[in-house]
């Protein structure tokens, strides 16, 4: 009931591991399989080692509610090729978030990932706390490189979408015409704790970004809006904690799911989604979960009312 | 339980320990609209030196009115600064985090707490509580030179009909010469097969003397606990730098407290951990 495919990525369950989660270690990863999780996505990996911000780096800042501003720390893709491999002797479904300067160190560290046996490639072109924003709020930037390694690439190649945007519309378009296999929305959102007895931001980069269970109901009006115009699929993400939260964003029109910070309370929480998601499917007499993709789009919503 | 929100918190009182070690209180619950939870022996915190970093530490005291201590010692750029603070300045404090040492089923266990150097803040903790529910203990306190003892003036106060310590030091300059692990083996050199079968071993140090610990207890088959540390930045289960190979447990969340049966299959243990990038170094 739960298997997905998307773009020709084949996964038993739609929850897959959201990058930087976890996703350092092959042991923790393959933990995360064992509960029960599709695929899992690598923390972000880049041409070279990488320490990233000082502590605090990922703090909670209301409960479920949690802000990182990692700075893409990272062991560098030569030294995670090993991660790799174990996962992939171990048969683990795999999408390698990657990063670079440049389109070209991007494609180095994606061809490197591909080789050693990932199933699919993530550009992250969006940690709203780093440098490789920039690509992320440019349509054009966001095009070329998208055309750029889907090219060279044989793997599927997902796009995570910066919400920290004006125009989200222009961007999706964009990498689905750059030749995307599917976008990912959203990654975190730019946002800053004071601390109101030092009076100084806590994080030590100043700000991070958002994550958990705040924002999940901006990821799901975000996917609403997608699904609109997007063909490629879409890969809710933001804020899962249960099974509704899932529900909600193939709802709104997502082919499958990552979660992340919900981990906080244990791997098993995955086990958990995937026994209700199974349940809510057979009481309301689905008999896969592609059926409620995009549900919530069947019925129409109040336009502006004439105000005169 | 365990609490992830960080919290400023003034520092109430310092006291120094020993040479370049500093124990550090604050209250946890004054002034607090939050849900106050109480540390359990063995659990750490994240303290954050505002402006400077932040490091998990153990909590190496804690009583009923919430007043909360970390020992500290001074080792690099964070805890310099920490060492500087003082009575009135702010820290910020995330936990109580991770498991606990868990206590002995029965009064009747022998139980030794065996500390390496500021690895005994943890155990000082869990000292505590077991004189509070009348167990049985001996402490071996192993450090450096004698100046890098810590504790002896607390630990003097406790009830000598439950508590037995030995202080040991690599250059003999104070107690026994030797490591912590060479002392306890001695000790137990001459016990009966019943005796062994009745130990029940906690240690908290260097990774190093921890493993020693291991293959003692293990050559002997004594229930053994050891508290791992791990360079993490979330401490909740998320970053995933403390991950130990092969089972891909999490130092912060299912540790940092492991038992021989977890020991026995962690690749690591002894040989390696990951730094800030999450590259794989040795221990």
């Amino acid at each position: 009931m739960l298997e997905t495919n998307i773009s020709g990525l084949k996964l038993k369950s739609p929850i897959i591991l959201a990058s930087g989660i976890l996703g350092v270690s092959f042991s923790s990863m393959m933990r995360v399989i064992d509960a029960g999780a599709g695929a899992v996505t690598t923390k972000s990996i880049g041409p070279k080692a990488r320490k990233g911000y000082k502590n605090p780096s990922i703090i909670e800042v209301y409960p479920g509610t949690f802000m990182n501003s990692v700075g893409l720390g990272n062991p560098g893709i030569d030294e995670f090729i090993l991660e790799i491999k174990k996962l992939k002797e171990h048969n683990i479904p795999l999408i390698v978030s990657v990063f670079g300067d440049t389109n070209e160190i991007y494609l180095d560290v994606a061809t490197k990932a591909e080789n050693a046996g990932a199933d699919a490639i993530e550009i992250n072109i969006s940690c709203p706390h780093a440098e490789v924003s920039s690509i992320g709020i440019d349509k054009d930037l966001t095009f070329n490189i998208v055309k750029f390694l889907k090219e060279k690439l044989t793997v599927p190649l997902f796009v995570k979408l910066n919400p920290n945007v004006t125009n989200l519309k222009e961007i999706a378009l964009a990498a689905e015409k750059g030749g995307a296999d599917g976008v990912v929305a959203i990654n975190t959102l730019a946002a800053m704790k004071i601390d109101v007895n030092t009076r100084r931001p806590i994080l030590s980069h100043g700000s991070g970004g958002l994550s958990g269970k705040a924002i999940h109901p901006i990821a799901v009006k975000k996917v609403y809006d997608l699904f609109k115009f997007l063909k490629i699929p879409i890969i809710g993400c933001g804020g899962i904690d249960s099974w509704e939260d899932v529900i909600e964003f193939f709802l709104a029109g997502a082919s499958a799911v990552q979660i992340g910070t919900a981990l906080y309370k244990g791997i098993e929480i995955i086990t958990e989604i995937n026994k209700d998601l199974i349940r809510y499917l057979k009481e309301n007499e689905y008999t896969s979960i592609k059926d409620i993709k995009g549900l919530a789009h069947q019925y129409k919503t109040q336009e502006v009312p004439d105000f005169d | 339980m365990t609490e992830n929100i960080i919290r400023t918190v003034k520092i109430k009182r310092i006291i120094n320990e020993c040479d370049g070690v500093k124990t550090i209180i604050f209250n946890k619950k004054e002034n607090s609209t939050k849900k106050y939870i109480h540390p359990k022996p063995g659990q750490f915190v994240m303290v954050w030196v505002p402006g400077v970093d932040e490091v998990p530490m153990s909590i190496s005291g804690y009583s009923e009115d919430g007043n909360w201590s970390i020992t500290v010692k001074n080792v690099g750029e964070c805890t310099n600064v920490l060492h500087d603070l003082r009575i009135g300045d702010y820290i910020g404090v995330r936990g109580p985090l991770g498991n606990h040492f868990k206590l002995p089923d029965d009064l009747s266990k022998q139980i030794f707490l065996i500390g390496g150097g500021i690895g005994m803040a943890a155990l000082k903790a869990f000292s505590a509580e077991l004189i509070d529910r009348k167990f049985k203990f001996t402490v071996i306190e192993g450090a450096k030179i004698d100046n890098d003892l810590m504790y002896m003036d607390e630990f003097q106060v406790y009830n000598k009909n439950f508590s037995q310590f030995h202080f040991c030091t690599d250059d003999g300059s104070y107690g026994e010469k030797g490591f912590a692990s060479v002392i306890f083996e001695n000790l137990i050199k001459d016990y009966s097969e019943n005796d062994i079968s009745n130990l029940i071993v906690y240690a908290c140090g260097p990774e190093i003397m921890l493993y020693k610990l291991f293959q003692i207890c293990e050559k002997h088959n004594i229930e053994y606990y050891a508290s791992l540390e791990r360079i993490m930045r979330c401490g909740c289960g998320l970053c995933g730098l403390c991950a130990i190979d092969p089972l891909g447990l999490l130092v912060c969340k299912d540790g940092p407290v492991f038992n021989s049966e977890t020991l026995r299959k962690i690749e690591d243990f002894g040989k390696h951990k990951r730094d800030f990038s999450g590259k794989k170094i040795p221990v």
